[in-house]
């Protein structure tokens, strides 16, 4: 029978690698592992999991590339595709569509020109929507990467959103240019 | 399956009332199951019996005595258990995931091919609404997407299920399918670059209860209610998977594997299942040939009887100058058991030579469901005789012997199979020296082209008679395709040619595979009490069908019904 995956050269860092293996001791099996190797994956790889690497950390942790596929996807938080510097989900289940999470989205596309799946040209920004964030209380509700929820969001608080951002990403290129 | 229905023991029976029903039953299996083997229908679509339990449907929920309906498909029966499948709050909650599956379908039956064979029309019919209580947009998924080389997916269509899912973790074993995406994203896909592609990929579209997974090779092809289905066996392997041939206008539509647990389960080789088109392609021998001083003026084509006196001409003449030995018969593992025991009568007495074997293709066996010899009847051929004789040569012993001129005249059943399981110098220099090439075969091809005599065969489909499989299954063949008019069968052939040789009316020496069988039941050992009645649709292992007596399977045999 076919569909045995490609070997492929290692692209996993072995900094990463040993991250991922030193997670072992912690979990009663190397399987319940994935979650957070993939967390690893995100943070080496620019906040997205290339396709290369899913074979490995199968291999790593036992287990089949799909199953790492199907985790991948079903969870938000993963990206399987670039994503910017800063990656904003927009939660578009029932409460927070209630509650002016379509007009939040729209109004996000419109302002950084992007839709989801597109990165804005200079690298910085990405959308995407998400099922529920379980905060239905604060509605609606926006996370960027993996901070703390931004809640009870209106439109017009996301030109204040968006320019904290972009200081904050100013800022982050200059610490980088004085190294 | 099979024992399950036919008045069975069991080792732990408890006795279940199901809508007032009283049945017997294993402990510990579920309710679905054995409602399904006692012929009363619950509706369901990701129960499959030859998969693990999903329970994710939620369509077999019936009343059980519980708080709460229970599933059927994983609910085990115990003792006093009393189930009613028709109460109204299940036929409600019926009627609930109907209309939850049924949000965002896309209703495009009418070009959908799976219309008239699928389970999310059949059960609309029982528990669908009249219209739909919402006004949203159905969403939109991928349509007619080459998920694999041999399947399609409509996206739009898929219930999620996860038959197909089970079936590449559990049958194939190659995990190319999953489901992606949660909630109302949830969406069956592939891995990057890992298409749905095994050698056993297409029965995903066979098990699939709505139109999601559909066979490319039959998208599109022919609505499946003028399909006329005949029973029969798949052709490709020694393995005889059980299939149902989808017929229209006298052309082969598709295969479909039909359930039989002792040999095929209910699955079948995407091989096998697309491998028919040799049977009415443009390649299929139709015409009698004499080529040489014989041939008549410009044509070489002849009447079958004017090329049969041919061959027995050259036979005859062939046996008066060099001995019976000087001819070779290499006959075919594709013929039935009725036709390769006129074949060994032919050569032991008509021609008395003791140069007699099976061609045997052969290539890679999986341990599933491929086997390594790829006719389908290799040993019923040998087990009627197409075997050498005693100092007979083989198929490599006759190739050689042609090389070296002792044998002068060649009649080989099968020329492509013949290409196919020898080295290709070996047949060139056996062809080379020969005087006489008789070639019989259902389709042109090299050496058929340079024969001396060609006598189109038959393909299995036209047939009526049965295979003995790999592992001592004798199993029917049955007629779906009309032949040409005027063509013999292969049995019909060898009968003739032997009356030709023993100096009698051809016209009389008429084939007639029942009335073979039965002679075959007494004179073949291991075939005693065989039958076409005796075989029914699931056939027999050699050694089984005596006493006569046994009660005769059904033509419909026992297994329950699936969605196909």
């Amino acid at each position: 029978m076919t569909a045995e995956p490609a070997v492929v050269a290692p692209v996993l860092p072995a900094a990463l690698r040993e991250r991922i293996v030193a997670e072992f001791p912690k979990y009663p099996e190397k399987r319940a592992v994935l979650l957070s190797a993939l967390h690893f994956v995100q943070d080496t790889f620019e906040g997205w999991i290339p396709q290369a690497v899913v074979p490995e950390v199968a291999a790593l942790l036992g287990l089949k590339p799909i199953d790492v596929w199907e985790v991948i996807h079903f969870y938000a938080m993963f990206n399987s595709e670039p994503v910017g510097r800063c990656h904003l989900r927009v939660c578009t289940n029932l409460s927070c569509c209630l509650r002016g999470a379509r007009g939040i989205m729209r109004r996000l596309e419109e302002t950084l020109a992007v839709r989801p799946g597109e990165v804005t040209p200079d690298g910085n920004f990405s959308v995407g929507e998400v099922e529920c964030l379980g905060s239905c209380g604060t509605a609606p509700v926006i996370q960027v990467n993996n901070e703390r929820y931004r809640e009870g969001l209106s439109e017009d608080d996301l030109p204040g959103l968006l320019d904290e951002l972009r200081t904050r990403l100013a800022e982050q290129d200059a610490a980088k240019d004085e190294e | 399956m099979s024992d399950a229905s036919t008045g069975q023991k069991f080792e732990n029976p408890v006795t279940v009332t199901i809508d007032g029903r009283a049945i017997v039953a294993e402990k510990g299996d579920m309710l679905l199951q054995v409602a399904l083997d006692n012929g009363i229908e619950i509706p369901h679509y990701c129960y499959h019996p030859k998969l693990s339990i999903d329970g994710s449907c939620r369509m077999c929920q019936v009343k059980t005595g519980a708080p709460k309906l229970a599933i059927a498909c994983n609910t085990p029966v115990v003792d006093g258990m009393e189930v009613d499948t028709q109460s109204e709050d299940v036929a409600k909650a019926r009627r609930g995931v109907m209309e939850l599956l049924l949000i965002n379908h896309p209703l495009d039956c009418p070009i959908c091919d799976q219309a008239g064979e699928c389970y999310l029309q059949d059960y609309s019919y029982g528990y669908g609404r009249e219209e739909a209580r919402t006004a949203s947009p159905r969403r939109k998924g991928l349509k007619r997407h080459p998920i694999g080389p041999r399947v399609v997916f409509d996206q739009e269509r898929c219930i999620l299920c996860r038959r197909c899912v089970r079936f590449t973790n559990e049958i194939s074993k190659t995990d190319e399918l999953a489901v992606f995406g949660a909630g109302d994203h949830s969406h069956i896909g592939t891995a990057p670059g890992a298409p749905l592609d095994n050698a056993y990929s297409v029965n995903t579209a066979d098990i699939c209860p709505v139109g999601a997974l559909l066979s490319s090779d039959f998208h599109h092809k022919r609505r499946v209610w003028f399909l006329e289905e005949t029973q029969s066996v798949c052709p490709s392997c020694s393995k005889g998977c059980n299939v149902k041939l989808g017929m229209f206008k006298n052309e082969i539509q598709r295969l479909v594997p039909r359930r039989n647990d002792d040999v095929n389960e209910t699955w079948m080789c995407d091989h096998g299942r697309l491998n028919y088109a040799f049977a009415q392609d443009e390649t299929r021998a139709r015409d009698a040939v004499v080529r040489g001083e014989a041939a008549n003026g410009s044509s070489p084509v002849v009447s079958t009887d004017d090329a049969l006196k041919e061959a027995s001409a050259k036979i005859r003449a062939t046996i008066d100058a060099h001995g019976a030995n000087a001819v070779g018969i290499l006959g075919s593992g594709a013929l039935t058991n009725e036709e390769q025991y006129h074949l060994a009568a032919l050569a032991r007495d008509a021609v008395g030579t003791s140069n007699l074997d099976v061609i045997v293709p052969t290539g890679e066996a999986d341990g599933f469901l491929i086997q390594a010899e790829k006719v389908a009847n290799a040993r019923g051929a040998r087990e009627m005789g197409v075997s050498p004789g005693e100092s007979g040569k083989d198929v490599a012993g006759m190739l050689a012997a042609a090389a070296a001129g002792e044998i002068k005249l060649l009649y080989v059943i099968g020329s492509n199979a013949l290409a196919e399981a020898v080295e290709a110098d070996a047949l060139q220099a056996a062809m080379d020296n020969v005087d006489t090439l008789i070639v019989q075969d259902t389709n042109v091809g090299p050496w058929a082209d340079k024969a001396t005599i060609v006598l189109p065969g038959q393909v299995w489909a036209e047939k009526d008679g049965t295979f003995t499989n790999h592992q001592g299954r004798v199993q029917r063949v049955r007629r779906a395709m009309s032949p040409t008019e005027g063509s013999y069968c292969d049995g019909g052939l060898f009968t003739r040619l032997g009356a030709l040789l023993g100096g009698k009316d051809p016209a009389g020496a008429r084939f007639d595979a029942r009335a073979t069988l039965a002679e075959i039941s007494e004179k073949v050992s291991g075939y005693e009490g065989m039958s076409f009645e005796r075989l029914g649709s699931l056939g027999v292992v050699l050694g089984e069908a005596a006493p006569a007596s046994a009660p005769a399977e059904t033509e419909e045999g026992s297994a329950p019904a699936e969605p196909a």
